[in-house]
């Protein structure tokens, strides 16, 4: 748990280091430059966040969502689930003047859920090593995706895109289970689909 | 013309945006860890045992033939093989899966065993396996599935099927439920044989040290027991370890593609046959 807060603060700090580079503007550093709002994709039910577009192009999004499942869907006690999340969009089309469309989307993420309802698999409980060789409550993640954007401006004439993205993913034990079953399981089986906006500040 | 085709196109509309919306339910998962399943798949204990108890036994006289097959975890290729042989098996009541039905507790691989074994042509039962306990696997089970311990009876025979998985409980001294479990075995009402089904034997070190010989003895006091039946080892063996006149089975795994078909006839008379798949 330590050693992932800490890798967690860390890399934020590095991505953090780098949006200062990228995005000279009269903003302090650390003010996210867009807010998330997302649904499903492994990561809550609703799951909302802060991010900053890195980079020349602003082609890598990196994102900090805090999930929420609620009891009716876990069983008993309701989930939070922390994701970071990194998205890599290499092309920009310009539809339109005002209009653009992300046909291509990769990223990945990690997530947490620290619910005290999940039986953790690393208690070494086990005498045998590598037993449970997962962790129940960190996910990774990696997907596919597109996302549409609107730009306009706001009445102090400062310039915002509203978008709208989706995720087609899968998590690393889905990934392991259809890896170690290429007859018996299906690509399908194992996706996950998330949808959200993400809106400049 | 067109008073006939339209009735049939919103049918066919309303039938794919069904599936459609479906698909997309599972495809919007908030969690891997949430326990959101669709009706048909809640309750399958209980509705295998509807469908067992409404079935006439498909054996003669006092025969009773049932298959023992036991952690699928993370096999789903040998699965579609190990339906298709057991479905070619005649005289099979039904089926039982000696737990770890998942590798990591998660619902949805619960759900990829459940539409696997959907093609059996018997119901089939299960019982709890460690793995099924990891994360929100519990309750995922107990949706999906039903309860952890729980009994059925057919063809005069009683099946106790108990959660014994020790190490998933710190060894807290329940499970086994032991005080439940000889309730079950004293109830002998129109029973003339008893079976016990377990994931985790008590000759394994997973199964709490505090209970074990207290289920041994359990066991070994039971009027009608014909064998137990457990998981787990990966290994299959049929022994009396304490030399008590108990009978422990343990099964093949999913992995090692053989499984068991189990004839009782008689008292505690039987027959065990691996089949390989």
């Amino acid at each position: 748990m330590h050693r992932f807060l800490l890798t967690l603060s860390g890399l934020l700090l590095f991505l953090q280091s780098q949006a200062q580079v990228a995005e000279p503007n009269n903003r302090p550093w650390y003010v996210p430059e867009h807010v998330v709002l997302q649904t499903a994709g492994g990561i809550g039910m609703v799951a909302g966040g802060v991010g900053y577009a890195l980079g020349v192009h602003r082609r890598f999004d990196t994102d900090v969502l805090v999930g929420y499942v609620p009891g009716r869907y876990t069983g008993d006690r309701a989930f939070g689930i922390f994701t970071l999340k990194d998205t890599y969009s290499p092309f920009t089309l310009p539809v339109a003047s005002r209009w653009q469309i992300r046909p291509l989307s990769v990223g990945a993420l990690i997530n947490y859920t620290p619910s005290q309802m999940l039986n953790r698999s690393r208690d070494d409980k086990y005498s045998y090593k590598n037993y449970y060789w997962w962790g129940s409550t960190v996910r990774l993640g990696a997907f596919v995706g597109g996302r549409v954007g609107y730009a306009f401006d706001t009445p102090a004439g400062r310039k915002r895109v509203a978008s709208l993205y989706y995720e087609l993913g899968t998590n690393d034990l889905y990934f392991v289970s259809l890896l170690t079953n290429t007859k018996g399981l299906a690509l399908g089986k194992i996706l996950t689909l998330g949808l959200g906006i993400k809106l400049d500040f | 013309m067109i008073s006939t085709l339209l009735p049939k196109l919103r049918a066919t509309i309303l039938a794919s945006s069904a599936a459609l919306l479906l698909s997309s339910c599972e495809l919007l998962e908030f969690s891997p860890n949430d326990v959101r399943v669709t009706a048909t798949e809640q309750d399958l204990t209980h509705k295998n045992l509807a469908r067992l108890a409404a079935q006439p036994k498909p054996t003669g006289g006092d025969t009773l033939r049932f298959v023992f097959t036991t952690d699928s975890q993370r096999y789903y290729d040998e699965l579609d093989p190990l339906v298709s042989s057991i479905n070619q098996q005649r005289g099979v009541a039904f089926v039982l899966l000696g737990g770890d039905v998942s590798d990591f507790g998660l619902r949805r691989e619960m759900s990829w065993v459940q539409e696997k074994l959907n093609g059996l042509h018997a119901p089939y039962l299960t019982v709890v396996g460690n793995h099924d306990l990891v994360g929100n696997g519990r309750t995922a089970y107990q949706k999906l599935f039903g309860p952890l311990n729980y009994t059925f009876t057919y063809g005069d025979t009683r099946f106790i099927l108990v959660d014994t998985n020790g190490r998933e409980y710190a060894f807290n001294g329940q499970a086994p439920n032991v005080p439940w479990l000889q309730q079950q075995l004293a109830d002998t009402l129109e029973v003339r044989r008893q079976v016990t089904v377990c994931h985790v034997p008590p000759f394994n070190e997973d199964f709490d040290p505090a209970l074990k010989e207290n289920f041994a003895r359990t066991l070994a006091q039971a009027p009608r027991l014909v064998f137990n039946l457990s998981g787990h080892i990966d290994k299959f063996g049929e022994s009396e370890p304490y030399d008590d006149g108990v009978t422990y089975i343990s099964g093949y795994s999913v992995q090692q593609r053989h499984y068991l078909l189990l004839t009782l006839w008689g008292k505690t008379h039987y027959k065990l046959e691996a089949i390989a798949y």
